[in-house]
Protein backbone atom coordinates (compact mmCIF):
# COMPACT_ATOMS: atom_id res chain seq x y z
CA UNK A 1 0.00 0.00 0.00
CA UNK A 2 0.99 3.44 -0.92
CA UNK A 3 1.54 5.24 2.12
CA UNK A 4 1.92 8.88 0.35
CA UNK A 5 -1.75 10.01 -0.29
CA UNK A 6 -0.35 12.75 -2.57
CA UNK A 7 1.63 10.96 -4.41
CA UNK A 8 -1.53 7.89 -5.19
CA UNK A 9 -3.83 10.24 -6.06
CA UNK A 10 -1.08 12.23 -8.70
CA UNK A 11 -0.56 8.70 -10.13
CA UNK A 12 -4.29 7.18 -10.30
CA UNK A 13 -4.81 11.18 -11.97
CA UNK A 14 -2.46 10.64 -14.25
CA UNK A 15 -3.22 7.46 -15.08
CA UNK A 16 -6.56 8.32 -16.49
CA UNK A 17 -4.41 10.29 -19.17
CA UNK A 18 -2.80 7.21 -20.82
CA UNK A 19 -4.02 5.98 -24.02
CA UNK A 20 -2.73 2.51 -23.15
CA UNK A 21 0.23 0.63 -25.11
CA UNK A 22 1.39 1.86 -28.14
CA UNK A 23 3.91 -1.52 -28.56
CA UNK A 24 3.13 -4.56 -30.27
CA UNK A 25 4.05 -6.58 -26.89
CA UNK A 26 2.33 -3.97 -24.69
CA UNK A 27 -0.87 -4.20 -27.00
CA UNK A 28 -0.22 -8.44 -27.06
CA UNK A 29 -0.03 -8.41 -23.11
CA UNK A 30 -2.98 -5.76 -23.02
CA UNK A 31 -5.19 -7.91 -25.07
CA UNK A 32 -5.04 -10.89 -22.37
CA UNK A 33 -5.88 -8.19 -19.50
CA UNK A 34 -9.40 -9.62 -19.95
CA UNK A 35 -9.28 -12.76 -19.58
CA UNK A 36 -10.08 -14.35 -16.11
CA UNK A 37 -9.83 -18.62 -16.64
CA UNK A 38 -9.63 -19.45 -20.09
CA UNK A 39 -12.66 -21.88 -19.71
CA UNK A 40 -14.35 -20.40 -23.13
CA UNK A 41 -11.55 -21.39 -25.06
CA UNK A 42 -11.93 -24.99 -26.89
CA UNK A 43 -9.23 -27.27 -25.17
CA UNK A 44 -7.27 -30.02 -27.23
CA UNK A 45 -7.23 -32.81 -25.30
CA UNK A 46 -7.57 -35.61 -27.98
CA UNK A 47 -3.50 -34.87 -29.02
CA UNK A 48 -2.42 -35.19 -24.60
CA UNK A 49 -0.68 -37.89 -23.45
CA UNK A 50 -2.76 -37.84 -20.62
CA UNK A 51 -5.84 -38.55 -22.30
CA UNK A 52 -4.38 -41.62 -24.39
CA UNK A 53 -3.12 -42.55 -21.17
CA UNK A 54 -6.54 -43.05 -19.96
CA UNK A 55 -8.64 -44.15 -22.55
CA UNK A 56 -6.67 -46.94 -22.41
CA UNK A 57 -7.11 -47.48 -18.58
CA UNK A 58 -10.84 -46.83 -18.89
CA UNK A 59 -10.91 -49.15 -21.82
CA UNK A 60 -10.28 -52.23 -19.99
CA UNK A 61 -12.93 -51.94 -17.78
CA UNK A 62 -15.54 -52.87 -20.75
CA UNK A 63 -16.86 -49.42 -21.93
CA UNK A 64 -16.69 -48.87 -25.88
CA UNK A 65 -13.84 -47.05 -27.66
CA UNK A 66 -16.04 -43.96 -28.42
CA UNK A 67 -17.52 -44.12 -24.45
CA UNK A 68 -13.55 -44.34 -23.23
CA UNK A 69 -12.60 -41.17 -25.26
CA UNK A 70 -15.82 -39.62 -23.88
CA UNK A 71 -14.84 -40.33 -20.36
CA UNK A 72 -11.60 -39.14 -20.98
CA UNK A 73 -12.42 -36.20 -22.48
CA UNK A 74 -14.99 -35.46 -19.90
CA UNK A 75 -12.55 -36.12 -17.10
CA UNK A 76 -9.96 -33.65 -18.00
CA UNK A 77 -12.64 -31.13 -18.80
CA UNK A 78 -13.67 -31.66 -15.12
CA UNK A 79 -10.47 -31.08 -14.15
CA UNK A 80 -9.88 -28.02 -15.76
CA UNK A 81 -12.67 -26.50 -14.85
CA UNK A 82 -11.74 -27.56 -11.12
CA UNK A 83 -8.02 -26.61 -11.41
CA UNK A 84 -9.97 -22.83 -12.43
CA UNK A 85 -11.89 -22.96 -9.94
CA UNK A 86 -8.88 -23.28 -7.52
CA UNK A 87 -6.85 -20.77 -9.48
CA UNK A 88 -10.27 -18.23 -8.65
CA UNK A 89 -10.11 -19.14 -5.85
CA UNK A 90 -7.09 -18.74 -4.20
CA UNK A 91 -6.04 -15.35 -6.17
CA UNK A 92 -9.18 -12.80 -6.19
CA UNK A 93 -8.70 -9.61 -7.46
CA UNK A 94 -6.74 -7.52 -4.62
CA UNK A 95 -8.39 -5.27 -2.71
CA UNK A 96 -7.35 -1.43 -2.88
CA UNK A 97 -6.96 -0.38 0.63
CA UNK A 98 -6.31 2.99 -0.55
CA UNK A 99 -8.87 3.89 -2.84
CA UNK A 100 -11.30 2.19 -0.45
CA UNK A 101 -10.02 4.20 2.98
CA UNK A 102 -9.52 7.54 0.99
CA UNK A 103 -11.59 10.58 1.89
CA UNK A 104 -12.14 12.35 -1.54
CA UNK A 105 -13.53 15.52 0.15
CA UNK A 106 -10.45 15.91 1.98
CA UNK A 107 -8.27 15.78 -0.98
CA UNK A 108 -10.20 18.01 -3.03
CA UNK A 109 -7.15 20.79 -2.40
CA UNK A 110 -4.78 17.87 -3.55
CA UNK A 111 -7.08 17.80 -6.92
CA UNK A 112 -6.97 21.46 -7.31
CA UNK A 113 -2.95 21.25 -6.96
CA UNK A 114 -2.62 18.65 -9.54
CA UNK A 115 -4.89 20.49 -12.46
CA UNK A 116 -4.17 23.75 -11.44
CA UNK A 117 -0.54 23.59 -14.41
CA UNK A 118 -3.18 22.91 -16.80
CA UNK A 119 -5.00 25.91 -15.65
CA UNK A 120 -8.44 23.88 -14.98
CA UNK A 121 -11.45 25.18 -13.81
CA UNK A 122 -13.26 24.27 -10.55
CA UNK A 123 -15.70 22.16 -12.37
CA UNK A 124 -12.95 19.91 -13.59
CA UNK A 125 -11.65 19.72 -9.95
CA UNK A 126 -15.51 18.95 -9.28
CA UNK A 127 -15.35 16.25 -11.88
CA UNK A 128 -12.25 14.67 -10.77
CA UNK A 129 -13.68 14.01 -7.15
CA UNK A 130 -16.56 13.03 -8.46
CA UNK A 131 -15.09 10.52 -10.63
CA UNK A 132 -12.82 9.03 -7.67
CA UNK A 133 -15.92 9.05 -4.91
CA UNK A 134 -17.84 6.80 -8.14
CA UNK A 135 -14.17 4.65 -7.87
CA UNK A 136 -14.26 4.53 -4.53
CA UNK A 137 -18.21 3.50 -4.05
CA UNK A 138 -17.24 0.91 -6.99
CA UNK A 139 -14.49 -0.73 -4.72
CA UNK A 140 -16.21 -0.85 -1.37
CA UNK A 141 -19.40 -1.88 -3.17
CA UNK A 142 -16.79 -5.30 -4.04
CA UNK A 143 -15.87 -5.90 -0.43
CA UNK A 144 -12.83 -7.81 1.19
CA UNK A 145 -10.68 -10.56 0.04
CA UNK A 146 -13.44 -13.39 1.03
CA UNK A 147 -16.33 -11.34 -0.72
CA UNK A 148 -14.32 -10.92 -3.55
CA UNK A 149 -12.92 -14.46 -4.24
CA UNK A 150 -16.72 -15.72 -3.11
CA UNK A 151 -18.24 -13.15 -6.08
CA UNK A 152 -15.07 -14.78 -8.40
CA UNK A 153 -16.36 -18.17 -7.74
CA UNK A 154 -19.79 -18.01 -7.95
CA UNK A 155 -19.07 -17.18 -12.09
CA UNK A 156 -17.85 -20.58 -12.38
CA UNK A 157 -20.77 -22.40 -11.29
CA UNK A 158 -22.59 -22.70 -15.10
CA UNK A 159 -18.97 -24.19 -15.91
CA UNK A 160 -18.31 -27.06 -13.27
CA UNK A 161 -22.13 -27.86 -13.70
CA UNK A 162 -21.62 -28.38 -17.53
CA UNK A 163 -18.27 -30.08 -16.80
CA UNK A 164 -19.72 -32.49 -13.87
CA UNK A 165 -22.87 -33.66 -16.33
CA UNK A 166 -21.12 -33.96 -19.44
CA UNK A 167 -18.73 -36.56 -17.35
CA UNK A 168 -21.75 -38.40 -15.48
CA UNK A 169 -23.91 -38.79 -19.31
CA UNK A 170 -20.19 -40.53 -20.21
CA UNK A 171 -19.46 -42.91 -17.70
CA UNK A 172 -23.44 -43.43 -17.67
CA UNK A 173 -24.07 -43.55 -21.51
CA UNK A 174 -22.49 -46.60 -22.27
CA UNK B 1 3.66 -49.75 -22.51
CA UNK B 2 4.99 -46.69 -19.79
CA UNK B 3 2.89 -43.10 -19.45
CA UNK B 4 3.79 -40.44 -17.80
CA UNK B 5 0.52 -38.76 -17.29
CA UNK B 6 0.77 -35.33 -15.80
CA UNK B 7 2.71 -34.08 -12.94
CA UNK B 8 5.15 -36.87 -13.66
CA UNK B 9 2.78 -40.02 -12.14
CA UNK B 10 4.05 -43.06 -14.15
CA UNK B 11 1.31 -45.77 -15.50
CA UNK B 12 2.02 -49.05 -16.88
CA UNK B 13 -0.91 -49.76 -18.82
CA UNK B 14 -0.14 -53.83 -18.02
CA UNK B 15 -0.04 -53.61 -14.40
CA UNK B 16 -2.62 -54.71 -12.26
CA UNK B 17 -6.02 -52.69 -11.67
CA UNK B 18 -4.96 -51.85 -8.02
CA UNK B 19 -1.75 -50.78 -8.73
CA UNK B 20 -3.33 -48.92 -11.35
CA UNK B 21 -5.52 -47.48 -9.38
CA UNK B 22 -2.66 -46.40 -7.19
CA UNK B 23 -0.61 -44.80 -9.84
CA UNK B 24 -4.05 -42.93 -11.37
CA UNK B 25 -4.27 -41.47 -7.49
CA UNK B 26 -2.08 -38.47 -7.77
CA UNK B 27 -2.80 -37.80 -11.12
CA UNK B 28 -6.75 -37.23 -10.42
CA UNK B 29 -6.72 -36.35 -6.68
CA UNK B 30 -2.93 -34.20 -6.45
CA UNK B 31 -4.36 -32.05 -3.51
CA UNK B 32 -4.67 -28.59 -4.69
CA UNK B 33 -4.32 -27.25 -0.96
CA UNK B 34 -4.23 -24.03 0.90
CA UNK B 35 -1.59 -22.86 3.44
CA UNK B 36 -3.34 -23.75 6.08
CA UNK B 37 -4.64 -27.06 5.37
CA UNK B 38 -3.48 -30.52 6.08
CA UNK B 39 -2.72 -32.88 3.43
CA UNK B 40 -3.32 -35.50 5.86
CA UNK B 41 -6.53 -35.11 6.59
CA UNK B 42 -7.51 -34.93 2.55
CA UNK B 43 -5.86 -37.97 2.41
CA UNK B 44 -7.21 -39.79 4.98
CA UNK B 45 -11.16 -39.00 3.59
CA UNK B 46 -9.85 -40.05 0.55
CA UNK B 47 -8.67 -43.61 1.29
CA UNK B 48 -11.78 -43.77 3.67
CA UNK B 49 -14.31 -43.23 0.54
CA UNK B 50 -11.99 -46.21 -1.24
CA UNK B 51 -11.99 -48.08 1.62
CA UNK B 52 -15.86 -48.25 1.44
CA UNK B 53 -15.47 -49.91 -2.19
CA UNK B 54 -14.03 -53.78 -2.82
CA UNK B 55 -11.78 -53.74 -5.54
CA UNK B 56 -12.25 -50.40 -7.07
CA UNK B 57 -11.30 -49.69 -10.68
CA UNK B 58 -8.69 -46.81 -11.52
CA UNK B 59 -12.55 -45.26 -13.04
CA UNK B 60 -13.87 -45.25 -9.66
CA UNK B 61 -10.86 -43.97 -7.75
CA UNK B 62 -10.58 -41.14 -9.98
CA UNK B 63 -14.28 -40.22 -9.40
CA UNK B 64 -14.24 -41.17 -5.72
CA UNK B 65 -10.80 -38.71 -5.80
CA UNK B 66 -12.97 -35.86 -7.52
CA UNK B 67 -15.59 -36.59 -4.57
CA UNK B 68 -13.59 -36.10 -2.26
CA UNK B 69 -12.29 -32.70 -3.70
CA UNK B 70 -16.12 -31.45 -3.90
CA UNK B 71 -16.24 -32.46 0.36
CA UNK B 72 -13.13 -30.30 0.70
CA UNK B 73 -14.54 -27.75 -1.22
CA UNK B 74 -17.64 -27.36 1.05
CA UNK B 75 -15.64 -27.60 4.32
CA UNK B 76 -13.83 -24.63 2.61
CA UNK B 77 -16.91 -22.83 1.80
CA UNK B 78 -18.46 -22.63 4.88
CA UNK B 79 -15.29 -21.72 6.72
CA UNK B 80 -16.24 -18.97 4.21
CA UNK B 81 -19.37 -17.92 5.59
CA UNK B 82 -18.14 -17.47 8.87
CA UNK B 83 -15.65 -15.24 7.40
CA UNK B 84 -17.34 -12.86 5.60
CA UNK B 85 -19.59 -12.71 8.48
CA UNK B 86 -16.40 -11.18 9.98
CA UNK B 87 -15.41 -9.30 7.45
CA UNK B 88 -18.84 -7.33 7.39
CA UNK B 89 -18.39 -7.19 11.32
CA UNK B 90 -15.88 -5.57 11.00
CA UNK B 91 -16.82 -3.52 7.76
CA UNK B 92 -19.44 -2.28 10.37
CA UNK B 93 -17.24 -1.54 13.13
CA UNK B 94 -14.87 0.85 11.32
CA UNK B 95 -17.78 3.15 10.12
CA UNK B 96 -19.30 2.81 13.79
CA UNK B 97 -20.45 6.17 14.60
CA UNK B 98 -19.17 8.18 11.71
CA UNK B 99 -15.64 7.33 12.17
CA UNK B 100 -15.02 6.10 8.80
CA UNK B 101 -12.31 8.12 8.77
CA UNK B 102 -11.13 7.53 12.31
CA UNK B 103 -10.88 3.69 12.56
CA UNK B 104 -8.31 1.86 9.81
CA UNK B 105 -10.33 -1.30 8.20
CA UNK B 106 -7.48 -3.28 8.41
CA UNK B 107 -6.73 -2.79 12.08
CA UNK B 108 -10.60 -3.35 12.50
CA UNK B 109 -10.68 -6.43 10.70
CA UNK B 110 -7.18 -8.47 12.07
CA UNK B 111 -8.32 -6.81 15.93
CA UNK B 112 -11.67 -8.21 15.57
CA UNK B 113 -10.91 -11.44 14.02
CA UNK B 114 -8.58 -11.97 17.13
CA UNK B 115 -11.98 -11.15 19.36
CA UNK B 116 -13.88 -13.26 18.49
CA UNK B 117 -11.21 -15.96 17.73
CA UNK B 118 -10.21 -14.97 22.12
CA UNK B 119 -6.80 -14.48 21.24
CA UNK B 120 -6.88 -10.72 21.76
CA UNK B 121 -5.16 -8.84 24.27
CA UNK B 122 -6.13 -7.46 26.77
CA UNK B 123 -5.65 -3.89 24.91
CA UNK B 124 -7.30 -5.07 21.97
CA UNK B 125 -10.18 -6.52 24.14
CA UNK B 126 -11.13 -2.97 25.58
CA UNK B 127 -10.39 -1.20 22.13
CA UNK B 128 -13.01 -3.24 20.39
CA UNK B 129 -15.45 -3.14 23.34
CA UNK B 130 -15.13 0.42 23.21
CA UNK B 131 -15.85 0.91 19.51
CA UNK B 132 -19.08 -1.26 20.27
CA UNK B 133 -20.03 0.97 23.37
CA UNK B 134 -19.58 4.12 21.49
CA UNK B 135 -21.82 2.40 18.10
CA UNK B 136 -24.09 1.60 21.15
CA UNK B 137 -24.33 -1.94 19.36
CA UNK B 138 -23.20 -5.52 21.25
CA UNK B 139 -21.82 -7.94 19.70
CA UNK B 140 -24.85 -10.10 18.68
CA UNK B 141 -26.54 -6.70 17.33
CA UNK B 142 -23.01 -6.40 15.11
CA UNK B 143 -23.52 -9.98 14.32
CA UNK B 144 -26.97 -9.57 12.98
CA UNK B 145 -26.29 -6.15 11.27
CA UNK B 146 -23.30 -7.74 9.25
CA UNK B 147 -25.69 -10.74 8.51
CA UNK B 148 -28.17 -8.45 6.77
CA UNK B 149 -24.99 -6.34 5.13
CA UNK B 150 -23.21 -9.59 3.76
CA UNK B 151 -26.38 -11.66 2.54
CA UNK B 152 -25.69 -11.43 -1.06
CA UNK B 153 -22.11 -12.72 -0.38
CA UNK B 154 -23.30 -15.30 1.85
CA UNK B 155 -26.30 -16.32 -0.31
CA UNK B 156 -23.65 -16.81 -3.33
CA UNK B 157 -21.87 -19.51 -1.08
CA UNK B 158 -24.86 -20.86 -0.52
CA UNK B 159 -25.17 -21.48 -3.86
CA UNK B 160 -21.51 -23.34 -4.29
CA UNK B 161 -22.16 -25.31 -1.63
CA UNK B 162 -25.53 -26.01 -3.28
CA UNK B 163 -23.19 -26.89 -6.35
CA UNK B 164 -20.87 -29.16 -4.80
CA UNK B 165 -23.26 -31.48 -3.37
CA UNK B 166 -25.00 -31.63 -6.87
CA UNK B 167 -21.38 -32.60 -8.16
CA UNK B 168 -21.26 -35.20 -5.09
CA UNK B 169 -25.01 -36.55 -6.51
CA UNK B 170 -23.93 -37.03 -9.80
CA UNK B 171 -20.50 -38.36 -9.00
CA UNK B 172 -22.00 -40.80 -6.64
CA UNK B 173 -24.45 -42.01 -10.23
CA UNK B 174 -21.52 -42.66 -11.89
CA UNK B 175 -19.97 -44.54 -9.69
CA UNK B 176 -22.67 -46.41 -9.22
CA UNK B 177 -23.35 -47.37 -12.83
CA UNK B 178 -19.84 -48.28 -12.92
CA UNK B 179 -19.98 -50.77 -9.86
CA UNK B 180 -23.22 -52.17 -11.22
CA UNK B 181 -21.86 -52.86 -14.80
CA UNK B 182 -18.90 -54.61 -13.39
CA UNK B 183 -21.02 -56.83 -11.27
CA UNK B 184 -22.98 -57.38 -14.56
CA UNK B 185 -20.25 -58.81 -16.37
CA UNK B 186 -18.72 -60.96 -13.71
CA UNK B 187 -22.31 -61.96 -13.73
CA UNK B 188 -22.10 -62.33 -17.26
CA UNK B 189 -18.78 -64.03 -17.29
CA UNK B 190 -20.40 -66.98 -14.44
CA UNK B 191 -23.15 -67.33 -16.46
CA UNK B 192 -21.27 -68.12 -19.60
CA UNK B 193 -18.74 -70.07 -17.68
CA UNK B 194 -21.61 -72.08 -16.18
CA UNK B 195 -23.56 -72.62 -20.32
CA UNK B 196 -19.52 -73.99 -21.25
CA UNK B 197 -19.14 -76.65 -18.51
CA UNK B 198 -22.83 -77.49 -19.14
CA UNK B 199 -22.08 -77.70 -23.09
CA UNK B 200 -19.19 -79.60 -22.23
CA UNK B 201 -20.80 -81.81 -20.11
CA UNK B 202 -23.24 -82.62 -22.57
CA UNK B 203 -20.66 -83.43 -25.47
CA UNK B 204 -18.71 -85.63 -23.19
CA UNK B 205 -22.19 -87.49 -22.33
CA UNK B 206 -23.32 -87.44 -26.19
CA UNK B 207 -19.52 -88.85 -26.97
CA UNK B 208 -20.17 -91.42 -24.73
CA UNK B 209 -23.56 -92.30 -26.25
CA UNK B 210 -21.74 -92.55 -29.42
CA UNK B 211 -19.27 -94.78 -28.28
CA UNK B 212 -21.60 -96.56 -26.27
Amino acid sequence: MTTNPRRSLANQSNALKSTGPRSVAGKRASSQNSRKHGLNSAPDFESSREFHALVELIAEEGFSGFACADIAAGLLNYRRVMDAYYDTYTSPEPVDEFLRDVNVKASIPIFRELLSPSGSEPQDVKEMAAFFAGMQRQERRKGGPVSRRTTDTHKLIRYQRNGIARLSRAVRHD
Amino acid sequence: MLYNVHFGINVDVAMPVEDKSKSLLPFLSRPKLLPDESEAEFQSGLQSLLSELDNPSPLAVALISQLNESLWWIKRHTVDKELLLHEAMARLLSKAGNHWDTYDNRKVSETLERYLDGRAEKDEVEWIEEILAESKLTLSDLRVRAFKDAARHIKMVDDLIHRQHQTIRHLQRSIDSIDYKSRLIKRMDLELAALESKQSVKGALTLDDKSS
